[in-house]
């Protein structure tokens, strides 16, 4: 086997194909990635791109397609596979010993010694030859729990070159980091890549990506849209390659909202210390207003507070022209505010319940005498809620976790339609929804709006947010970078706020 | 789903609390019956009124804790102070008598002082945030210590021998205990499958966030789950005063694991969010069938720990493997 190992990619997907099941996330994908190349991958929420640096750490077992490794076809079942052909992923999600210190995290499993024996000293030269080779710089006796994220990551970082990884694969490493933390991963991902360690950096952050990566593949829909050199690309180019599709009518007819309507919501500076800053903007009756911006961009945190689920440090609110300034998601309720959360399972089902009780948990208040339900009554109320939701296949006495994921969501919607809200919230409303369930909960919100309910939406879907709002809202790095009338955005000048760059 | 007006009318309280029993989980019920079964069966004694009689008595303090226990197992947590409460209860119960001869206070005393330790606990579980296993396994020792104090280190009695009659006095053949208990166990099971605050407990207790973010005062539900597993425990202990006419201070923590196997053997998941006070009743009795039926027999009290222990765990075994197949 004297083929010159240079001349062929270290890795190589052909048609790889990944379903969930109905979503197709990898579609037909093809891509080469060079042995010591940055290879980076991006693209919108919801390309595909993490899927694929998951399918090639063996994270996810692609439905069809083959994935290479030196020219060789191999199956990657499981992470542990991957590892063993010397492939393995720093996730998100770090996933490291924080009781332990550093040099027990990075050789975890593969300690020195002899039997049960360990040798801590040997261990601690490893460790040091190792930070040596790759110029980091860690003290190895240090708590993990006391780090920060950044070396965090690189102990993960060193965990995987202590197994001679020759590929990491890294999955969106720095959108937890602050900027000089983000610029000092990227010089140790060079450094990796000098000495001979092949990286995919999956991102999208594409200043970040431009500074790093040998190659670039964008990816939309779960297909590669091209893969080319990151010296050919710009911000703008890769922006355009991302996004370039034209909205469909997926979506209602929207009703104007008159410049005479008043104003339903006001809120001014709304800061909360180290999560978002200054943030002002108004809802009026009837409009859709849509938050949008990159994960993480601090806006699920602005309507959290705005539902009183977390507290403010600054700002001033108004709803209806009166103080509003709640407490609890309590006090938020009883003045008219309801909210649907961003994690359905976490923080808005009650799954072992039934669909009734699900629905008429906000408002018992008004469904008891002398603190006992009137059932008929909750009964009635709940089933028209769920009517008016579209509820189909499905009877509000099924437990929720009997009901599919749209069921659920449009349950949740139910929840607040039992008293006619002044604000509805939505933290992205269509998140984890098959398609045909997507457009009743569009159906659902325009609805709302054209009785005059204010709705303020969240979405990292760009189509949904151009296809919805009146009014586009985009976020960076915790403030209100730009606002956007519905007849003036499009994907790209929203799509040039959220990255950061000038108006196009 | 689209029940007609006049019909979700006639589906109001029977068929509500019919509904929520889930047919599809209903072992406790099957395996209650066999052994009622196979007792009738095997032993002349068993169906006697008296033997009956004496298995419902034996049960009523039990499930006086028990129902209420289980609201607090289904808001998600655990109350080990039972025990201590339930003995400080009877020794409060005992004192208030003997210094009043008032049978309303000695009965009010024992429960005002479960629900005080009750308060306690919430306060500590649901605002201070620690783990509710823990807190309560701490504050049984201090309350038990309290005990000691109390009853100055020695065994209560109760001066005037007719405060025997109020857990000891019989009705239609039942003895008070039986009925308080029967009336316990009604009222719990009625506040949690008909009320507001019910089904709040059982949202706070299946998904706390999501219970917050739909305008539930979690903190409040959570710490008054503990203020009536302590006032039923305090009522608990107040018959048990009456019962036994003594009360003795002591750390015995036995009350408590009999009440919790009743729960748990029942049904009601130690995870929180799902239960119901007839599993608790079925449990206790369950229990007290499967004492009742050693003893019946003469097994060896040796033998029962042994069988007792086993068919627990099978019982928990078998309640995971049902939830697990269902999810």
């Amino acid at each position: 086997m004297e083929l010159g190992p240079t001349d062929l990619p270290k890795i190589e997907c052909k048609g790889v194909t990944k379903r969930f099941g109905g979503t197709v996330a990898l579609d037909d994908v093809d891509v080469a990635i060079q042995r010591g190349h940055v290879h980076a991958i991006v693209g919108e929420n919801g390309a595909g791109k993490s899927t694929l640096g998951k399918a090639i750490a063996g994270v996810h077992t692609p439905d069809e397609g083959t994935i290479s490794i030196d020219g060789v076809v191999v199956d990657i079942r499981s992470p542990h596979i991957a590892l063993r052909h010397s492939i393995t992923m720093v996730a998100q999600e770090l996933s490291l010993l924080d009781g332990r210190s550093v040099v027990d995290n990075v050789f975890l499993g593969i300690e020195s010694g002899r039997g049960l024996v360990l040798n801590p000293k040997s261990d601690i030269e490893r460790f040091h030859a190792l930070a040596d080779e790759h110029g980091f710089e860690l003290d190895p006796t240090a708590k993990v729990g006391n780090l920060s994220v950044a070396q965090k990551q690189k102990v993960e970082i060193l965990r995987a070159l202590a197994r001679e990884a020759q590929v990491i694969i890294m999955d969106e490493p720095t959108a937890r980091l602050s900027s000089v933390e983000a610029a000092s991963l990227a010089n140790t991902v060079r450094r990796l890549a000098a000495t001979g360690v092949t990286v995919v950096f999956v991102s999208h952050f594409l200043d970040e990506v431009l500074d790093v990566a040998d190659d670039i593949t964008v990816m939309r829909n779960g297909g590669i849209v091209r893969t080319g050199k990151a010296a050919a690309e710009t911000k703008l180019s890769l922006i355009e390659s991302m996004v370039g599709r034209s909205l469909d009518s997926a979506f209602p007819r929207r009703r104007s909202v008159s410049d005479g309507t008043p104003t339903l919501l006001s809120v001014k500076g709304l800061t909360r210390n180290d999560v978002f800053e200054d943030v002002s903007f108004d809802v009026r009756q009837g409009e859709i207003v849509a938050l949008t911006g990159l994960v993480g961009a601090g806006r699920t945190e602005v309507v959290r507070s705005i539902f009183g689920a977390d507290s403010l440090n600054a700002g001033t609110m108004l709803l209806d022209g009166e103080s509003y300034s709640p407490k609890s998601p309590r006090s938020a309720i009883s003045t008219g505010v309801g909210m649907i959360p961003e994690s359905r399972r976490d923080q808005a089902l009650f799954i072992q319940r039934s669909v009734i009780e699900n629905i008429s948990v906000a408002h018992l208040d008004d469904m008891t005498t002398g603190g006992v339900v009137r059932l008929g009554e909750e009964r009635d109320r709940a089933t028209s809620a769920a009517d008016r939701v579209n509820l189909t296949g499905a009877t509000v006495d099924s437990l929720m976790n009997e009901l599919s994921g749209g069921n659920q969501q449009k349950s949740i919607f139910a929840r607040w339609m039992l008293s006619r809200p002044r604000l509805l919230i939505a933290d992205e409303p269509t998140r984890g929804v098959d398609v045909g369930a997507k457009r009743g909960i569009y159906d659902l919100l325009a609805n709302l709006a054209d009785e005059g309910i204010g709705v303020l939406m969240v979405s990292s879907e760009i189509e949904e947010v151009l296809g919805l709002a009146h009014r586009v809202l985009v976020m960076r790095c915790g403030r209100l970078v730009g606002e956007l009338l519905a007849s003036e955005a499009d994907s790209a000048s929203v799509m040039n706020l959220a990255f950061g760059l000038e108006a196009a | 789903m689209n029940d007609t007006p006049q019909a979700s009318e006639t589906r109001g309280g029977l068929w509500a609390v019919i509904r929520a029993v889930n047919f599809a989980d209903l072992g406790i019920v099957w395996v209650t019956v066999l052994l009622f079964i196979l007792l009738t069966q095997t032993s002349d004694a068993f169906l006697s009124s008296a033997n009956l009689r004496n298995v419902l008595d034996q049960q009523s303090l039990i499930l006086i804790a028990g129902s209420a226990l289980t609201l607090t197992l289904i808001g998600g947590n655990f109350d080990i102070s039972v025990s201590a409460t339930y003995i400080n209860a009877s020794i409060i119960t005992a004192l208030v008598h003997n210094a009043t001869s008032s049978v309303t206070l000695a009965i009010g005393a024992g429960i005002a002082i479960g629900a005080s330790f009750g308060m306690v606990n919430g306060f500590i579980v649901a605002w201070v945030r620690i783990n509710s296993f823990i807190a309560t396994l701490a504050s049984s020792f201090i309350f038990f210590g309290v005990g000691f104090l109390l009853s100055e280190r020695s065994i209560v009695r109760v001066v005037d021998r007719d405060f025997t009659r109020i857990a000891r006095g019989r009705d239609f053949g039942l003895t008070n205990a039986t009925w308080i208990a029967a009336i316990v166990v009604i009222l719990f099971w009625f506040i949690l499958e008909r009320t507001r605050y019910g089904r709040q407990l059982f949202a706070t207790g299946g998904n706390p966030e999501a219970a917050r973010l739909a305008g539930i005062r979690v903190e409040w539900v959570t710490a008054s789950t503990f203020v009536i597993a302590g006032a039923a425990s305090g009522l608990a202990g107040a018959l048990l005063a009456s019962r036994t006419i003594t009360a003795q201070p002591s750390d015995d923590f036995s009350f408590v694991f009999a009440v919790l196997t009743a729960v748990i053997i029942g049904g009601t998941s130690i995870a929180g969010g799902e239960g119901a006070v007839w599993r608790t009743l079925l449990g206790a009795f369950f229990i007290a069938l499967l004492t009742n039926g050693f003893n019946l027999h003469q097994i060896d009290p040796i033998i029962q720990r042994l069988i007792q222990g086993g068919v627990i765990l099978a019982a928990v075994a078998a309640d995971n493997w049902t939830r697990s197949r269902r999810s």
